[in-house]
């Protein structure tokens, strides 16, 4: 598994948005990192015309995912989302108020800034290797050749100065603060999803599918069940193909 | 067994070596012991705030200490500031010492305050409110602190900033050079100026926005959230004014401004005094 892998041949003639995640296909997640999956969950809710390509190329900031659009290239999810609002005339927090677009954004920068950081750690310092449910198995030692650089991210980002203990305690709080503020509702503002739905079902979606036995999993179940629910309810709504994403074939899939 | 003139000549060296390294170590471990002699009394209820010394323009270069202070001036409880460069176990500042206790990050120091003091400053907020301020803490924290530490440390020269004059600029230059590699670990150092520019933009409008008229961010009551807001806008609003950031919030974000001059004037109003001459 090469990070600079072959570059695809592109239509760049076409309306089509070319989505490039890395082949990180989970046993029970589309993709292990939490933001291909936000941005597939956006392409869906947006009903934008997307062409799935699974190969390790990285974007031009070295991360996934990145997309090609009429011969551009857009590194980052967020900064892909920007730019796809534009050129689609996408706005799905149009429903919002200005204070839940400010709260939007907030539990956004939450949920990929630090929840992402307990997630990480938890993968790559606490846990089993095999517990990550990879649909194909990292050699060892590159294994721990990533988790030697994803040590040093982590400590030059702070998450990775604290104990355990002090990890969870914190991915717990966040949790909560998920799981209090989307209450009873169906979205985390109301009926109608938004923008920032993808990244929490992004990330929650590694919580709720993929770790189960990770100790934010049991948490979830025990303590903040709406949690598990809105999982279900964005997978049902934006997913319904998800196990045939699964068990199918990962190299491309259109809409 | 008759030592020769080489044997001797070897245990006197071997001799010698030893009793540099024992007068090496004995220094060693008397400025260790000089350097462990902090004013703590740990026997008193006081809480010690280690954190660097006073700037100029503003109590600290860093928004942490004053996100701390300002919450422990909110909650009334009894503190003495330890100006000293000495770093948590966690390689930062601040932290704290309370009873014995050391206690390092901002965020750790002020949960474990909360129960030793039977504080919460959240006490007012609906459970819908504490999720939101949250989120806004850790938008802040984890998010709006790297976009403004790119900007001081690798976009613009860090001299321009106020820092405490004990700390050399090779210091500075140097801990500018680490702040560079951390964020692109973190993320954030992987975008342009521009891009980082317009992610600093639309966390300030969206503190911006949930304010609006409010005097603090839920209300008439402060909470820790305003304490991590106050800290970091402050950087932007009385520190580094030249800056661009500073230029946003006066054209499209005055009410930033207006809520630092509030908290400033609520809880700061021995600023001008503290501040280093």
């Amino acid at each position: 598994m090469g990070l600079r892998g072959s570059k695809p041949t592109f239509d760049d003639s076409s309306n089509v948005v070319y989505f490039i995640q890395i082949p990180l296909r989970g046993l029970r997640v589309p993709n292990l990192s939490p933001f291909p999956l936000k941005l597939e969950t956006y392409l869906r809710m947006a009903k934008i015309p997307h062409e799935s390509i699974m190969i390790s190329t990285l974007s031009s900031k070295g991360k996934t995912p990145w997309i090609r659009h009429r011969g551009k290239d857009v590194a980052d999810s967020q900064f892909c989302i920007e730019y796809l609002n534009k050129q689609f005339g996408v706005n799905l927090n149009e429903h919002l108020t200005k204070e839940q677009q400010a709260v939007s954004r907030a539990i956004l920068k939450m949920v990929e800034e630090n929840l992402y950081w307990v997630l990480v750690c938890y993968r790559w310092f606490f846990m089993n290797p095999k517990d990550m449910g990879l649909s194909q198995n990292i050699p060892s030692l590159i294994f721990a050749f990533i988790r030697r650089r994803v040590r040093k991210y982590a400590n030059g980002q702070g998450m990775g100065r604290h104990s355990q203990e002090e990890i969870f305690h914190i991915g717990k709080l966040d949790l909560q603060a998920l799981s209090n503020y989307l209450g009873e509702k169906k979205f985390l503002f109301g009926d109608q999803p938004s923008e920032t739905d993808c990244s929490a079902f992004g990330m929650l979606a590694q919580f709720v599918f993929s770790n189960i036995e990770s100790p934010h999993c049991a948490l979830i179940k025990k303590e903040f069940p709406n949690l598990e629910r809105y999982c279900h309810t964005m997978r049902n709504t934006f997913w319904p193909d998800w196990d045939q994403v699964l068990k199918g074939d990962a190299s491309s899939t259109k809409l | 067994m008759r030592l020769t003139f080489g044997d001797t000549r070897l245990l006197a060296l071997a001799a010698g070596a030893i009793a540099v390294g024992v007068v090496l170590f004995l220094n060693a471990s008397r400025k260790q012991r000089k350097r462990k002699k902090l004013p703590y009394k740990d026997e008193s209820d006081t809480v010690y705030v280690v954190q660097i010394p006073r700037g100029k323009k503003v109590p600290s270069p860093s928004p942490f200490p004053i996100k701390l202070e300002t919450y422990l001036r909110i909650a009334k409880i009894p503190y003495e500031n330890v100006f000293a460069r000495k770093f948590s176990s966690k390689g930062k500042i601040p932290w704290i010492r309370h009873r014995g206790k050391d206690v390092p990050d901002s965020q750790f120091a002020i949960e474990y305050l909360n129960e030793q003091f039977n504080v919460d400053l959240e006490a007012h907020l609906t459970k819908e409110e504490r999720a939101m301020s949250r989120a806004f803490l850790k938008m802040v924290e984890e998010n709006l602190y790297w976009a403004l530490a790119c900007y001081r440390f690798i976009h613009d020269d860090v001299r321009k900033a106020d820092y405490p004059s004990v700390i050399p600029t090779w210091a500075l230059l140097l801990f500018g050079r680490r702040i560079k590699k951390y964020a692109w670990g973190q993320g954030m150092g992987r975008h342009s100026v521009e891009e980082i520019f317009h992610i600093t933009k639309l966390d300030f409008e969206a503190i911006s926005d949930y304010l609006g008229d409010k005097k603090f961010l839920f209300g008439d009551k402060p909470c820790v959230a305003d304490c991590a807001v106050f800290g970091m806008l402050v950087q932007v609003v009385f520190n580094q004014t030249y800056s661009p950031h500073n230029a946003l919030i006066k054209n499209e974000f005055p009410n930033l401004e207006r809520f630092c001059w509030t908290m400033r004037n609520a809880f700061w109003p021995d600023w001008d005094q503290i501040l280093a001459a």
